[in-house]
């Protein structure tokens, strides 16, 4: 039974190990419809808690400080990632700001706290209560965090503005920079293959 | 009997959240050993739950294009602006790569992803074992771009925010945003219920 690999996409049964798989993921895939058998595995769990409290610090300051701010006629408006979701909402559109409020502020911020909670624990060998319905909900969770999609979005508004008036990007939009590379890593890093290999290690 | 050994030959429940094989046929609602997740031998009314997204994604289309998704009000003027238009602006004002960048995440992309989806669900729903391998890899350029049509949105929620009363102008946000998010997280969660498994199924 260990010995199985099927594959998700075309259902195809491979003999061999995954846990003995190679840890690049591109060279182990599925020989009918070449779909990636294997998330990542192979790194430290001291890499991915340190990349997820990078990933938080980032995300505070990225909502704290203004993303980008705006002068014309002396006057000056500033906006913060909360205040776009919240602009939407005024405008009397709630939904699309409630859209927009999900996946660039609540899907990325329970990501990295649901991670922190898991990995914690995990590192000193002990077992976060709910430790499989956290984690199932994370990897649930993470095709709708759009940080890298805002970026762009923001880089169109300030294009579009600038044509009125001077723009002035702030502190948070290169927070967001980086913490849009900080999730992207943390994502590969954080494989359902390799998050349940550490587990399994620490019950030996 | 084929040659192809699948998953269900074998009596396999794969658990699409990590992984895991399982062999567990007799057992009334089975679920992953490892993360909890509930098993299904392919996702439930895969076909019939994406149709229907499929079908309200590609209505919302129309509206999403032809209505307005931004009023900016100025002393002179008044003016609507739908996604065709703020691209056209985007180029007049000098910034063509921006404009290519917008007109293919907000036109493009939706626009493919809807014609995509339609012709790997008409594969399902008559599955033969031509260009099997072509639509897998359409499917899963889907999932990938997916997200980068909400670009628009994030950009209009930016603009919303910034310009308003006190300042020169005023943006409104129209209904065609509205259905524009609508037909983002539609084609989003028409891939998601998809099971990719079904185009590689033999005909019984």
């Amino acid at each position: 039974m260990q010995s199985l690999i099927v594959c998700p996409a075309c259902d195809l049964v491979h003999r061999g190990d995954a846990e003995n798989a190679p840890t690049d993921p591109g060279r182990l895939r599925c020989a009918r419809c070449r779909a990636v058998l294997h998330g990542a595995r192979g790194a430290h769990i001291d890499t991915a808690i340190a990349l997820a409290i990078s990933a938080l610090v980032l995300f505070l300051l990225g909502n704290t400080y203004p993303l980008v701010e705006f002068h014309i006629n002396g006057a000056t408006r500033e906006t913060s990632l909360l205040g776009a979701a919240l602009g939407l909402y005024h405008a009397g559109h709630s939904a699309l700001g409630l859209l927009v409020l999900l996946t660039t502020i609540a899907a990325p911020l329970a990501q990295i706290l649901g991670l922190l909670y898991l990995l914690i624990p995990l590192r000193k060998n002990r077992r976060a209560r709910r430790q499989s319905t956290v984690f199932r909900l994370i990897v649930q969770i993470r095709p709708w965090t759009f940080i890298e999609v805002f970026m762009l979005g923001a880089v169109v508004a300030l294009v579009r503005l600038s044509a009125f008036a001077k723009v002035v990007p702030g502190i948070a939009l290169a927070c967001c920079g980086l913490l849009m590379m900080c999730l992207a890593a943390l994502t590969s890093l954080t494989s359902p293959e390799q998050f349940w290999h550490w587990d399994a290690r620490s019950r030996h | 009997m084929n040659s192809v050994v699948t998953g269900r030959n074998l009596g396999l429940l794969l658990c699409l959240r990590c992984h895991c094989a399982v062999r567990a046929l007799k057992v009334a609602h089975p679920r992953c050993p490892r993360c909890y997740a509930h098993l299904h031998m392919r996702k439930p009314h895969s076909l019939a739950v994406t149709t229907v997204l499929l079908i309200l994604a590609a209505i919302l289309y129309i509206p999403a294009n032809l209505l307005p998704v931004m009023y900016t009000r100025t002393l002179v003027e008044d003016e609507r602006d739908t996604i065709m238009s703020g691209v056209l602006v985007l180029l007049q004002s000098g910034s063509w790569p921006i404009a290519v960048l917008v007109f293919i995440a907000s036109i493009v992309v939706p626009l493919l992803k809807i014609l995509a989806l339609a012709i790997v669900l008409y594969s399902a729903w008559r599955p033969s074992a031509r260009h099997r391998q072509q639509r897998s890899e359409l499917y899963r350029l889907v999932e990938y771009i997916g997200r980068w049509s909400m670009l628009d949105i994030y950009a209009i929620s930016l603009l919303v925010t910034l310009v308003q009363i006190q300042s020169f102008a005023t943006i409104a946000v129209g209904w065609g945003a509205g259905a524009f998010g609508a037909v983002v997280v539609l084609t989003m969660a028409a891939a998601h219920t998809f099971d990719e498994r079904l185009l590689w199924d033999e005909k019984k």
